[in-house]
């Protein structure tokens, strides 16, 4: 019998992370338009949730494979756990210590990126290898 | 006053309800759609991490709502 060829998934996190941050980019160029203290804050909003949707992406694809399947899935929750943890620790962050802070550019990016990520998500799809 | 700290808390654990309510649906179907058919397991985990993004959205945004009403509204 011939041995199985396993497909193995990579995500590609240096495609997922130059279109995310070109993405802030545009945004905190279109903020600061406004002002520069709203560039500045869509930058920061736009970095919340990049860093840790990053963390959770990392942590998710740990282990592939049906017989790792309920690592894969313990994964996703302790995951998604921290996800939600580091955002709230980020905002707390920047409401406490950057002073002053454009909330409507912080909040508008943070929700742009996170409405975005479904669509990047499918679009940028881990590359199966032989 | 208290009525912003009690508005947060209600955004953030009914958006905590609400993510673990689909987690837990999302990954048990996970585990037995991989048991039904191992063979497609990584297409299986490539589709959840695409809804674990679309599931997560409301939460996220809602942490950053409660956030701005402790730490600058009531703040």
């Amino acid at each position: 019998m011939p041995p199985t060829r396993k497909r193995i998934n990579r995500l590609p996190f240096l495609q997922w992370l130059a279109i995310e941050g070109g993405l802030i980019i545009v945004l905190s160029l279109v903020w600061i338009t406004e002002s520069r203290l709203a560039g500045y804050s869509a930058f920061i909003g736009g970095l919340i949730y990049v860093i840790p949707n990053a963390y959770f992406a990392h942590r998710m694809y740990r282990f592939e494979g049906a017989q790792n399947a309920h690592l894969v899935v313990g994964n996703m929750f302790r995951a998604e756990t921290v996800k939600l943890a580091l955002t709230a620790v980020f905002f707390a962050a920047v409401f406490i210590l950057m002073e002053p802070v454009h909330v409507p550019a912080l909040l508008f990016t943070f929700a742009v990126m996170v409405a975005l990520s479904p669509l990047m998500r499918w679009f940028i799809r881990p590359k199966p290898q032989r | 006053m208290e009525m912003v700290f009690i508005a947060a808390a209600l955004i953030i654990g009914l958006g905590a309800l609400g993510a673990g309510i689909g987690f837990g649906l999302l990954g048990g179907k996970l585990l037995e759609s991989t048991a039904r058919q191992p063979e497609l397991g990584n297409q299986l985990q490539t589709k959840a991490f695409i809804m674990a993004g679309l599931l997560d959205a409301v939460p996220m945004i809602g942490v950053g709502i409660a956030m701005y009403l402790i730490f600058v509204v009531a703040g």
